[in-house]
């Protein structure tokens, strides 16, 4: 196990150093840079503009500025923000707790939610409910997800107005709530932007679990167990979910770089403050240290969350410790 | 599970319904603003800050020693509306000398002084700081203390618009903060993002990439502003979702309303649409004189003067304006953006005429002698390429309205939307042929020698346009010393650029912000969203619960 866990470690190092060097290249080869301007901001004179670039050192070689770049991130300097004029990893390290409570409500949403009707479906298959569902399921999947929220935005936000369409918290009551009107008030708030992010992620779950619950309901042992008198209950949830969930784990593996994807179309739906709108911002306004830090950032999750999850998988399934 | 889980819900849930009780009105004296902006702000430090949201929270957290009046007249200086300075002589023609009002403080309470006066002066014009304010307060010679509450300016020629010059560029900084920061780190200190500020609101905190928070400074020397917080609330780049914000009542301003959103937001019953008045703004195509593949060369069409002219007169500019900006737009007539003093001078104007577009095309010897609907000549096709922001919904519809009309005069005009970075980093190297700009800039006609005279080059004059006559008439427009004098001179000016057309002026465009119905006393100033927001309110009658919110 360890050295599985040394090897992968390596790759994931290899992996983050190839998404840096490669956003840093591609940004660089994108036309502007962090001084051009924005469509809001005042014309800078071009004297002012050309001293800003000798400054910041954008004037220099590509491949210099790559040095530098490497330089310094070996220090744990991810460079300096354009846009807010502070290091990026403080613009960055601002949005990381947002992100990660999205990511984690939207994961909530997509396994709970998809495993809950993937069972319904199993334990119903072929009546009018699975088919229900399952038409539900493929509906939603089929759904972009930036029209889901903006559908779910007007339905909830501007029609019924039941829930916040914008933002993590409310900017005018929140510094004066107790805590668990603070709470309150991050949950009322999360809920939109979580289940539009973990909706689709809801309906594959749901079609997979569907599958493998079938398939483990008509093997022997799960027979055995309902002969032995076992209730229903009992050998749903101890049995045959316990063995259907293997494929889900594989899942959980590939959802965790989706949803992070995903987190740039719904921060900017809603307004949420996380990593997925301050990149791109920073990419239309060229914030080139922004926008590398983040997606070195993201890699180093997503290496992350696949490492957890083949980590989980050799822990569940002695099959694959044997193999190896 | 199931059961914590349902208690811990229920918790939250009696938590909220008693959270309202922290509402209040002291004094009855309360009211929110919530303004959504589609970005964050880039730095709360005055010389550094570039984008109008920056702009628009430092008007409210520093103060200048003057405001301009409503109108933004920078020549009539009985206009001006005293702040830091509380009045202000004019000892010669070189020299302006400001009291500053002994009441002012700062927000930690330290007293405001002429040494912050003159150290604000050599920030902004410091190199080292890089503010995109340096060229016009280098228009100032000096700035010396006379005492505690007493400053002067002092000016190395005399002209109209030395007080403009003195008050509108500098927001006065607070010295005993920031003395003992190396120049070329201010920009980046956090004070940029917790300023301390003398101007009617005080900071209070940023949430980064979610909102600003002002609160009314009740210890302020300035009147006392209608509304007691502001909160600045970034909604993200998705404009429908801002809208929607803006009707289902999260928030109270949106900055910027699309001409699309317009009408959706003055048939809404909570909402109503402000223009910027007067606008800051003209939009026109740049006529690219130089070849963009060779700039030593003229450019292949538009060096030639009199086909610009010919196509300036093929464009029905009026009809375009109706169709985009509706009944109340405003045809530009030359590079002066209503705003200025000098809009609606009697210079001369190219007026829309398409028969004579057609005759003078013609004269020129453009015909379609291959039939393919295009004009041409010695085998050139009168075909060229238009770059248009693809972030501007009303330059990219005015775009394609052009086209067609210039089209039916046989004249191609091909349309390439690019991304706001790329739009301008092309036209920054003169690559295009054609050039969708629009213009806004400070409310004085000296914005026109940044963009229209030989000095230019090389900054925003995208198109390489020279005229050694223009240039000399601007200089003379901008050293007049008395009005009807500077009157004349600016027509000479204007007259003669637009003789030459080195751009086709379309729209005057005034920017509308959606707001809220149940604020009092509500206007935009043209230059900025927040100058007149001191005087807005919320009559008791209408207040919603969070108007009663007070920090």
């Amino acid at each position: 196990m360890h050295r599985f866990v040394a090897a992968r470690l390596l790759q994931a190092v290899a992996i983050v150093f190839l998404v840096g060097t490669l956003t840093f290249l591609l940004l660089r080869l994108a036309p502007g840079d962090p001084l051009t301007g924005t469509s809001s901001s005042i014309l800078v004179p071009r004297s002012v503009v050309e001293q800003q670039r000798r400054a910041f050192g954008l004037d220099r070689p590509i491949l210099e500025q790559y040095g530098r770049y490497l330089a310094n991130l070996a220090r744990g300097d991810f460079g300096y923000s354009y846009r807010e004029h502070r290091p990026a990893w403080q613009a960055i390290r601002d949005r990381i707790p947002n992100t990660l409570l999205l990511a984690a409500a939207a994961l909530v949403v997509t396994f709970g939610l998809g495993i809950a009707i993937g069972v319904i479906q199993s334990l119903r298959a072929g009546s009018r409910v699975d088919d229900l569902l399952s038409l539900a399921s493929l509906t939603v999947y089929s759904t972009p997800v930036f029209w889901l929220g903006i559908v779910l935005l007007l339905v909830f936000g501007e029609t019924l107005r039941w829930l916040p369409v914008a933002g993590a918290t409310d900017p005018v009551v929140y510094d004066q709530l107790p805590l668990l009107g603070r709470a309150w008030d991050r949950l009322r708030h999360l809920v939109l932007p979580a289940l539009t992010l973990g909706a689709i992620g809801a309906a594959a779950t749901a079609r997979f679990q569907r599958a493998a619950m079938l398939d483990v309901i008509r093997q022997d042992f799960i027979r055995t167990a309902r002969a032995k008198g076992l209730a229903q209950r009992a050998v749903v949830m101890r049995h045959a979910l316990r063995n259907a969930l293997l494929p889900v784990i594989t899942l959980f593996g590939l959802a965790f770089p989706l949803l992070l994807g995903g987190t740039v179309l719904v921060e900017t739906v809603f307004a949420w403050p996380g990593m997925g709108k301050l990149t791109i911002d920073a990419i239309h306004g060229r914030d080139y240290f922004v926008v590398t830090g983040a997606a070195v950032l993201a890699a180093v999750m997503v290496v992350i969350g696949n490492l957890l999850a083949d980590i989980l998988y050799r822990v569940l399934d002695p099959r694959t410790r044997e193999a190896a | 599970m199931l059961r914590i889980l349902t208690t811990l819900l229920a918790g939250l849930v009696v938590a909220a319904c008693v959270s309202d009780q922290g509402e209040s009105c002291p004094d009855g004296w309360c009211g929110t603003a919530v303004i959504a902006t589609p970005a964050e702000a880039d730095v709360l430090f005055p010389p550094s800050a570039q984008g109008d949201i920056a702009r628009s929270i430092i008007d409210l957290v520093f103060t200048k020693l003057a405001a301009l009046g409503p109108d933004l007249n920078t020549v009539d200086t009985s206009g001006f509306e005293p702040r830091l300075a509380s009045s202000w002589i004019r000892e010669d023609s070189l020299t302006l000398v400001f009291s500053l009002n002994p009441d002012a403080r700062w927000h930690d309470g330290v007293p405001v002084t002429a040494d912050d006066v003159v150290f604000t002066y050599e920030v902004y014009r410091d190199s080292l700081v890089g503010s995109p304010a340096r060229p016009r307060v280098l228009q100032i010679a000096g700035v010396n203390a006379r005492g505690p509450h007493t400053v002067a300016f002092h000016f190395p020629r005399p002209y109209l618009e030395q007080l403009f010059d003195a008050v509108y560029h500098m927001w006065i900084l607070p010295k005993h903060v920031l003395d003992t920061v190396p120049r070329a780190e201010l920009v980046a200190h956090p004070f940029g993002r917790n300023p301390v500020g003398a101007g009617p609101y005080r900071f209070v905190q940023w949430r980064a990439g979610e909102s600003v928070e002002l609160v009314a400074d009740t210890a302020s020397f300035l009147p006392r502003p209608g509304l007691r917080r502001v909160i600045w609330r970034t909604t993200g780049g998705d404009m429908s979702a801002a809208i929607t914000q803006l009707l289902s009542g999260s928030v109270d301003v949106l900055n910027y309303l699309p001409p699309e959103a317009v009408q959706r937001a003055e048939t809404s019953d909570d909402v109503r649409a402000i223009a910027y008045e007067p606008s800051t703004f003209y939009s026109y195509l740049l006529f690219n004189l130089r070849d963009p593949n060779d700039p030593a060369r003229p450019h292949p069409l538009f060096a030639d003067r009199e086909l610009r002219r010919a196509l300036t007169a093929g464009v029905d500019r009026a009809a375009a304006v109706r169709a985009v900006d509706g009944p109340d737009g405003i045809v530009a007539d030359g590079p002066v953006s209503p705003a200025l003093w000098i809009y609606g001078l009697d210079y001369t104007r190219l007026m829309y005429d398409a028969a004579r577009a057609r005759r003078e095309l013609t004269a020129l010897g453009w015909r379609d002698s291959d039939g393919d609907g295009v004009l041409d000549r010695n085998g050139q096709r009168l075909s060229f390429s238009i770059i248009v922001p693809e972030t501007s919904v009303a330059r990219r519809r005015f775009a394609q309205i052009i086209q067609e009309q210039l089209k039916s005069l046989g004249v191609e005009m091909r349309i390439t939307e690019l991304d706001f970075n790329t739009f301008l980093q092309r036209a920054e190297s003169g690559r295009f042929d054609m050039f969708y700009g629009s213009y806004g800039g400070d409310p004085s006609p000296a914005s026109i020698s940044e963009v229209w005279t030989s000095d230019a080059i090389g900054g925003f004059n995208f198109g390489s346009y020279v005229n050694p006559e223009v240039d000399r008439a601007v200089r003379a427009a901008l050293a007049a010393r008395d009005i009807e004098a500077a009157r004349r001179r600016w027509t000479d000016a204007v007259s003669l650029i637009n003789a030459d057309a080195p751009a086709i002026w379309i729209s005057c465009t005034v920017p509308k912000a959606g707001v809220h119905h149940r604020f009092e006393n509500v206007s935009i100033r043209g230059d900025n969203l927040t100058a007149t927001l001191p005087a807005w309110g919320v009559p008791i009658d209408r207040r919603l619960p969070r108007d009663r919110y007070v920090n």
